[in-house]
């Protein structure tokens, strides 16, 4: 999903940039009120936060002949809404373009928008939507993973697109083509992105349901449904 | 009552799908080089730019790492301390469980 060190003009990487830190600083404020008041809420962030470490370091071969990595920021989102999520993915990003060569400082804030914020955005839309249903809490959660790994890449594409229009056809003709690399390689991807973080989270369930109600995830009566059922 | 497997399965069949497909693209497609959709992006935005790939360099100076040897390693480091986190957790969680 990264944009690479100079394939952005400046004041695109400033326009994210700007975008971008606000985001960041709402969420080291959310996360020292959440620590501050449960500190139960530490161990499941180092989960969550975990996995996007692991998973945005694999970089998995897809059905178009190249590779990309999932995002793994489904599970953050759900425990700690978007803010955090883009906390964290700022500090994965951020090693990433250090020692890694893969996005960089200037695009820092672009690849933070799309990975940290874009994406766990509209998966907490998902999730904030089926909450609430009847809809099975591991059904919401593959969805939201799934999501917003995908729609990591749509942003992706959305940025690169804005920033080079093609010559006939403008902004939204080059977005088709730069979905047509990003977002078509990832839908494999985010498939088992999804059903894999599902499992992941069913473990949380079996270990540890208490967080999960008193941070308000699911309701009690959720957890205990899915405690018994899958 | 007796553990489900239902969520193990559906994860196990996903990931040999995933495999499978793999196998599959990589016999079968020509000119599948399975490098880093980055760059395959990068190439489209030369094409797009019309201006050749050379031309974009760093905006800030940034330490490249010197082989693809030395870019895994850190990549491996970076999934250690993930799965450090993980599995940290998940067994500080069933000591708490065992002793409740």
């Amino acid at each position: 999903m990264h944009i690479m060190e100079g394939f952005l003009p400046w004041q695109w990487c400033l326009v994210w940039w700007i975008i971008a830190l606000p985001c960041v600083m709402l969420g080291i404020y959310q996360l020292k009120k959440v620590l501050a008041s449960d500190r139960d809420a530490l161990p499941l962030l180092g989960v969550t936060g975990g996995f996007i470490f692991i998973l945005s370091s694999l970089k998995l071969p897809s059905v178009t002949g190249s590779c990309s990595h999932p995002t793994g920021t489904g599970l953050s989102t759900i425990s700690f809404g978007p803010w955090i999520t883009a906390l964290v993915c700022a500090i994965v990003l951020l090693f990433q373009s250090l020692f890694l060569a893969h996005g960089g400082l200037s695009v820092l804030g672009a690849n933070i928008v799309s990975m940290g914020i874009v994406g766990p955005l509209v998966g907490y839309g998902i999730y904030r939507l089926l909450r609430d249903t009847s809809v099975n809490i591991y059904i919401t959660v593959f969805l939201v993973c799934a999501i917003a790994d995908l729609f990591t890449y749509v942003m992706t594409s959305l940025e690169l697109a804005l920033a080079y229009p093609a010559e006939t056809g403008g902004i939204a003709s080059s977005f088709i083509l730069f979905m047509g690399i990003f977002a078509i390689t990832q839908i494999p991807l985010a498939i088992v992105e999804g059903v894999v973080l599902a499992l992941v989270f069913k473990y949380i369930v079996a270990l540890k349901p208490d967080i999960l109600i008193r941070l308000k995830i699911f309701s009690e009566k959720q957890i205990n449904a899915a405690r018994s059922e899958i | 009552m007796a553990y489900r497997y239902t969520l193990e399965i559906l994860a196990g069949i996903a990931i040999i799908a995933f495999c499978a497909v793999f196998l599959y693209t990589s016999a079968t497609m020509s000119g599948a080089e399975f490098t880093g959709s980055d760059n395959v992006g990068s190439g489209l935005i030369a094409k797009l730019s019309g201006s050749p790939i050379e031309n974009f360099q760093p905006l800030i100076w940034q330490w490249v790492p010197p082989s693809g040897e030395i870019e895994s390693a850190l990549f491996a480091l970076q999934a250690a301390v993930g799965g450090i986190l993980v599995g940290g957790v998940f067994g500080y969680w069933m000591g708490q469980k065992k002793k409740a």
